[in-house]
């Protein structure tokens, strides 16, 4: 048993090293794996894909390659402490991952809190609204995100990759544009716009 | 359940982004998560923004790790985990989180601030400061403008002004250009929480001095 587990994460390694793209079906699976068995391969294999990512995420925000090397490894050690609350019927695994690293830069470099919701707080106003909890079709996602990103016009993807990547005012991104904030406001919901229709929603 | 009033004026899209991919600084970040507590439909947004933070994650070209990355991060996986206490606080349920633990007992440490009107700093950062306003009903905030922006979310109660109605859960976002004398509505104490990112500028004499004294 143990030794086909094994196998069955080296395939997924050829598998995440030979294709660019693994589908996040495997990586919430992997993910899922290290929540309920503390399965070290699965980890491992989780490290190789997504710590030199969130190492370029944060050196793409600024931080030096010491720093975020250091961080990427301080994220990838939360996302093994809190892998049990892994829901793939709720995020898939690079959301997941990606809301980990942010809060633990916002809370390393810029020394500040990360206000959120308690999704448990009797206080929260419920959402009446069926809820798709299909988890296929979350692990999905990132593709049909990623495929949308791609048909977007240049312009728009620019000041969405600018909005995750450059930590500032969106005044300030429209600033270093050159452009009026109105036309980077723009450019902004009618990419959303897009990305939301991609995942379903009607924005 | 009593009716929730319906939330109809909402944080805009680039705030909401910006929220969602942590460009916010704390202040933003609290008011934004704040609405959301009210407003699924922004939960609803805010989670399809972190989903495309998860491609653009997956999407970038992986950086370099230094060697024996892998087996230096192995061998930490048992180390324990710094436990985070979380301080138990005197704490409101009227409030939703995240905005109760910022705030504790929520009948303490006002300041007036006119007749009628009373604030409490929560937090402040370099030039944004988030506070509380109680509003008598009724009373209304002084007529004032602002160098920068300024962000009211009614908590309870509402208000009305030049520009609309709130309840609670609703977001006014006003600008340099707004000049406006919010009202408290009759029949209900109203609670704001009020962002702003320069100071106010009042035109009349006593609240600038209350503004002055409490560095509004």
């Amino acid at each position: 048993m143990r030794h086909q587990r094994r196998s069955k994460w080296r395939l997924m390694e050829r598998k995440v090293q030979g294709q660019r793209e693994p589908a996040s079906a495997d990586l919430n699976v992997l993910l899922l794996a290290v929540g309920r068995a503390r399965d070290r391969a699965a980890f491992a294999t989780l490290f190789e894909y997504f710590a030199p990512r969130l190492k370029s995420y944060l050196m793409r925000l600024g931080a030096g390659s010491g720093v975020a090397e250091d961080l990427a490894q301080e994220a990838m050690l939360t996302v093994w402490r809190k892998a049990d609350q892994f829901d793939p019927g709720k995020a898939a695994a690079t959301t997941w991952t990606f809301t980990i690293a942010r809060n633990l830069r916002i809370d390393a470099l810029r020394r500040e809190k990360r206000p959120e919701i308690d999704t448990d707080d009797p206080a929260l106003v419920p959402d009446d609204a069926p809820q798709a909890d299909d988890k296929m079709a979350r692990a999905q996602e990132d593709a049909r995100l990623r495929e949308a990103l791609t048909s977007l016009p240049r312009e728009q993807v620019e000041v969405v990759e600018m909005s995750f990547f450059a930590d500032k005012p969106h005044s300030a991104i429209a600033a270093e544009l050159g452009l009026p904030l109105g036309t980077v406001k723009s450019r902004l919901r009618l990419a959303m716009a897009r990305l939301r229709t991609a995942l379903g929603e009607t924005p | 359940m009593s009716a929730v009033h319906r939330v109809t004026h909402h944080p805009d899209e680039e705030l909401l982004l910006s929220y969602a991919s942590g460009a916010a600084d704390e202040g933003f970040a609290l008011v934004v998560a704040t609405h959301l507590a009210f407003c699924p439909e922004c939960r609803r947004a805010v989670s399809a923004f972190e989903r495309t933070g998860g491609a653009m994650i997956a999407s970038l070209t992986p950086a370099t790790l230094r060697d024996g990355a892998l087996e230096r991060t192995l061998a930490r996986l048992d180390e324990p985990a710094k436990s985070v206490m979380r301080q138990p606080t005197m704490s409101d349920a009227r409030l939703p989180e995240p905005l109760r633990s910022y705030v504790g007992n929520l009948d303490r440490s006002w300041l007036p601030l006119g007749p009628g009107v009373a604030h409490r700093l929560l937090l402040k950062r370099g030039k944004t400061s988030v506070r509380l306003i109680r509003a008598m009903p009724g009373a209304s905030v002084p007529v004032h403008s602002h160098e920068g922006r300024e962000l009211t979310l009614v908590l309870t109660g509402g208000f009305h002004d030049e520009t609309g109605r709130f309840g609670p859960g609703d977001l006014e976002s006003a600008t340099q250009e707004t000049h406006h004398k919010p009202i408290a509505d009759l029949g209900e104490v109203c609670t704001n929480l009020a962002l702003t990112d320069a100071p106010l500028r009042f035109f009349s004499t006593l609240p600038r001095l209350v503004g002055k004294v409490f560095g509004i």
